[in-house]
């Protein structure tokens, strides 16, 4: 008894107070970011759909129609009666919960603009659930089989519009003669060299693609009769794209099936391509069939990988779900008469040029500067940031008088990350659209401006992500008797690469939505029509948006922005998503 | 014999196909290539995406009637919307002509662009300086000057303010000029004893410039305010503060009439309140203001250049879009056509 009461004195009493009050100040200071993104982002997401004029029996229409089902099909493919129930407590006690506050405020404090019950239900309880459960439904099979088929067909629809927007200002006729002179000889003999195993010709491959490529641009102007551009397109990015998803199948299964699986959605592209127009289907010409090519043929392999593994198959009718449910949603909505919001965000946004009526006003041209001014950054700064991370981290010396170099540029670089931007936009002024020449406002200019805004976060993240590579792997890599050069690409690299990607990813968020740059190299405020070639004027979404806000017009302010918003993010996410899939396989191989 | 039989249908089959096949592919070639068009225009290295096959006669006449090239335009956020609304109906009839526009205030587009021979327009809120000329006969830039419309600078205050809504020029200039008053009650006393929350155009716009010259003169403009480009945050400003005063041109408050109380301005013969009537009839004095267009002489040598300026003055009339859509006085019948008179004899200098 005694050695028990003269321990508690000796031991004595901690308070626990200061960490409490730290872990709740620290939570406080997350969830203050959050909510006020999240309320900008309803808001805008509100604005850009015109849902503050939705007719609830509109909202719960669809409700029922696509989102019921939708949820349907992820608890069943989780197979969880525990997640069920969270879900079905969590929609019912939500739906009260949200009904009950807003009719609080709404008798004691005052009406809440533009925000009905029905719309917090949908934004605070549904949307959350609705990703909760995607995610829950994804570990299961039906549902990782379902996303994996919708994500196939929506990427693989969006990387042939992202190739569409680039054959705008990229000639289609040289890339037709670089491919035919350059790639397909150099993949020819590398291919050889594979199979036969002669070495000699897959080192010849670099060199021939090379020389093709001279050989084309020599050819470009001189030669003076092409195919049409949908022949291009078949010949030179559907036809590789079926060529490439009939190996996987074949490596996989049957030559039959490696047949059909490239020849049936190649086909159906052909189909589209040449005789959409003339039929009247009201789809057609090249961009049609590079679109069904490079979504349809993914599609196809992913099937028949579904079909060949024979597990959860069922998940395969979620596209039909969606699509029945969203049909059986207008239908019901027609035949009722229910009145259905006005979308800014609709077809004609993202397809026509802007106007000084705020009905017709779109987003198109800044669309396609923006996505063409992103890819040449994404490339240009990829290449550029990796290999000077590389050659920091892999070659130069720590030590005397080349590494007290190295220390200074290191110093550099990491303030380089901090300048504002609008210096580099005077930079670029000065250097590529004066000095160099590239012109004013030009895609050339706008996207090495922003290469250079975005490298140094480029370079600092490859370095940590170099960096973190463990030294066990380079010098077990040594021990074997390999190379810098191949350690660097063998085993570095490689380990480094989802690293790479992250930091890229940040990088080129942030320079998507860059406008102070562009302000300074002269980059136009509005354009109407798409530009044709990288040295026409061009210009960006957020050069669009920002002059939208100063429209004296209420509803360019509240509608158009808002839409032009959305879209930017849509862009974004669409971007991010890509990396990310390709850091996650990165990951994944690791 | 079945074996037979089955190899022979499938060598028939073999061959019709590679028949079918080198007949279709000798079709695609004689028939889907395209040969290069003349690509017409100064726009570069673009490729004609001319989607229709074959007839050749057919491309070859549209592109030598359409009209082709690119406008470059920069200058006035005052004029900005004038000159899209313009540019948008220009650029829907000629598809092949690519019109860009951006906003960068009346100084920011003669310095940076237009006097380096960056820009083949600029528009201007105010007439150009002599500094500019100059900047302009350095680099060998000749202009003409274009009458666009009229705007009636409009002086804005809250709506809960129910005591400023006359003032004369002379106490604008006491809120504006560069010693300016503090309080409201210094530049009348009956007025409350409250500090002036001024929001106005930045020194980079052609509005800022106006407003000096024909309010304050010599007094110069007050630093101790709220400068920005955007007629919006000017607006935001000035609804959220009950004793705040602003100025803008006519266009948002035309549009937005309910957000804000225009000031009527007295000149010496009663207050008069904006409005395209008053600025018309050149009632509404000092603040009733041309807005201009420049265009290039040596750009006006280009025929899509040259027809695009023809456009613009023929549309400054158009009430419609003028006064209906963006907000302006529309020009008189009479100066449309001196400005007329001077664009073609510029235009045949240029391209005689």
């Amino acid at each position: 008894m005694a050695t028990d009461n003269t321990a508690t004195t000796a031991f004595g009493e901690v308070s626990r107070v200061r960490g409490i009050v730290f872990e709740y100040l620290s939570f406080g200071a997350s969830v203050f970011g959050i909510f006020a993104l999240a309320v900008l982002l309803i808001y805008v997401t509100i604005d850009a759909f015109d849902l503050a004029n939705a007719n609830p029996l509109w909202l719960l229409t669809y409700f029922i129609t696509l989102v019921v089902p939708f949820l349907g099909f992820c608890l069943y493919s989780a197979r969880d009666p525990a997640v069920t129930r969270r879900a079905l407590v969590a929609a019912g006690g939500g739906l009260v919960a949200i009904a009950a506050v807003f009719t609080a405020i709404e008798a004691f404090v005052g009406q809440i603009p533009r925000l009905n019950w029905p719309l917090a239900y949908l934004f605070v309880v549904i949307i959350p659930l609705t990703g909760y459960l995607t995610y829950v439904g994804a570990q299961g099979r039906a549902g990782s089989v379902g996303f994996g088929l919708i994500g196939r067909l929506l990427g693989g629809t969006a990387i042939g519009l992202a190739f569409t927007v680039l054959f705008l200002v990229f000639d289609a006729r040289l890339w037709f003669l670089v491919y035919t002179l350059g790639v397909v000889p150099a993949v020819l003999a590398y291919g050889y060299g594979r199979i036969r195993s002669v070495p000699t010709a897959q080192t010849a491959a670099v060199p021939v693609a090379i020389g093709g490529l001279f050989v084309a641009v020599f050819l470009r102007p001189v030669v003076d009769t092409y195919p049409t551009t949908v022949f291009i397109y078949l010949w030179t990015l559907a036809v590789p794209v079926a060529v490439a998803g009939g190996f996987v199948v074949n490596a996989r299964g049957s030559r039959t099936a490696a047949l059909a699986a490239a020849g049936g959605p190649l086909a159906v592209a052909t189909g589209v391509g040449l005789l959409g127009q003339p039929l009247g289907l009201g789809v057609g010409g090249p961009n049609a069939l590079l679109v069904v090519a490079v979504a349809g043929v993914p599609t196809a392999v992913y099937l028949h990988r579904v079909a060949d593994v024979g597990e959860g198959v069922t998940g395969l009718g979620l596209p039909v779900l969606l699509v029945a449910g969203a049909l059986a949603g207008a239908l019901l909505v027609e035949s009722f008469g229910l009145p259905a919001p006005d979308p800014w965000l609709n077809g004609s946004f993202v397809t026509e040029a802007p106007s000084r009526n705020a009905r017709e006003a779109g987003l198109y041209p800044a669309i396609v500067g923006s996505v063409i001014i992103i890819a040449m950054v994404a490339a240009l700064s990829f290449v550029l940031g990796v290999a000077t991370s590389v050659f920091l981290e892999e070659y130069t010396a720590d030590s005397g008088i080349v590494g007290a170099l190295t220390r200074m540029v290191q110093i550099n670089i990491a303030n380089l990350a901090a300048i504002p931007s609008v210096v580099y936009g005077l930079l670029g002024l000065a250097v590529f659209a004066n000095l160099i020449g590239f012109g004013f406002g030009t895609a050339v200019t706008a996207s090495l401006t922003l290469s250079l805004l975005i490298l140094p976060i480029t370079i600092i993240s490859a370095q940590e992500a170099i960096r973190s590579v463990p030294d066990d792997l380079r010098r077990g890599s040594d021990a074997m008797g390999a190379t810098r050069w191949q350690t660097t690409k063998n085993v570095v690299l490689p380990e480094a690469f989802p690293g790479i990607l992250t930091g890229t990813i940040l990088a080129l968020g942030r320079a998507i939505g860059e406008t102070a740059p562009l302000i300074m190299i002269g980059a136009a405020t509005t354009v109407f029509s798409a530009p044709t070639s990288l040295f026409s004027r061009f210009s960006a979404m957020p050069m669009q948006i920002y002059a939208w806000a100063d429209f004296p017009q209420a509803e360019f302010r509240y509608g158009v922005v808002a839409a032009g918003v959305i879209t930017l993010l849509i862009i974004l996410i669409g971007m991010n998503g890509t990396a990310i899939l390709l850091r996650n396989r990165a990951e994944g191989e690791n | 014999m079945a074996h037979n039989q089955e190899v022979d249908t499938e060598a028939m089959t073999r061959r019709g196909s590679l028949a079918a096949l080198a007949g279709a592919g000798a079709l695609a070639l004689a028939g889907c290539t395209e040969t290069e068009s003349d690509s017409g225009g100064d726009g570069g290295s673009g490729s004609d995406s001319s989607d229709s096959s074959g007839s050749d006669s057919d491309s070859e006449m549209s592109s030598d009637d359409a009209l082709s090239g690119s406008i470059n335009i920069a200058g006035s956020s005052t004029v900005f919307p004038l000159m899209s609304a313009v540019a948008e109906e220009f650029a829907e009839a000629n598809s092949e002509v690519q019109i860009d526009i951006s906003s960068t205030g009346s100084g920011g587009g003669f310095a940076n662009f237009f006097c380096v021979g960056e820009t083949d327009f600029n528009n201007a809120s105010r007439p150009i300086k002599e500094e500019e000329q100059e900047l302009c006969a350095e680099n060998d830039v000749e202009y003409i000057e274009l009458i666009a419309a009229t705007d009636a600078l409009t002086v804005v205050i809250n709506n809960n303010n129910d005591f400023a809504t006359e003032m004369t020029v002379e106490e604008l200039s006491q809120i504006w000029q560069s010693d300016a008053a503090e309080l409201w009650s210094d530049v009348r006393d009956e007025w409350p004893d409250e500090e002036i929350d001024r929001y106005g155009a930045a020194d980079t716009s052609g509005t800022y410039d106006y407003f000096i010259e024909n309010v304050m003169g010599e007094d110069g403009h007050t630093s101790d305010y709220q400068a920005t480009e955007q007629d919006n945050t000017i607006a935001q400003g000035v609804s959220g503060s009950e004793y705040a005063i602003g100025y803008f041109g006519f266009a948002y408050y035309f549009q937005n009439p309910d957000e804000l109380t225009a000031v009527a301005v007295d000149n010496g013969d009663g207050p008069v309140l904006p409005s395209l009537e008053t600025a018309a009839s050149g009632e509404y004095q000092p603040l009733s203001r041309s807005l201009y267009t420049y265009p290039s002489t040596s750009s006006l040598g280009e025929e899509h250049v040259a027809e695009f300026a023809r456009y613009f003055v023929s549309q400054t009339t158009n009430e419609d879009l003028v006064a209906g859509d963006v907000g302006y006085v529309p020009a008189t019948e009479e100066t449309q056509q001196e400005q007329m008179q001077i664009l073609e004899d510029a235009i045949e200098q240029a391209q005689g």
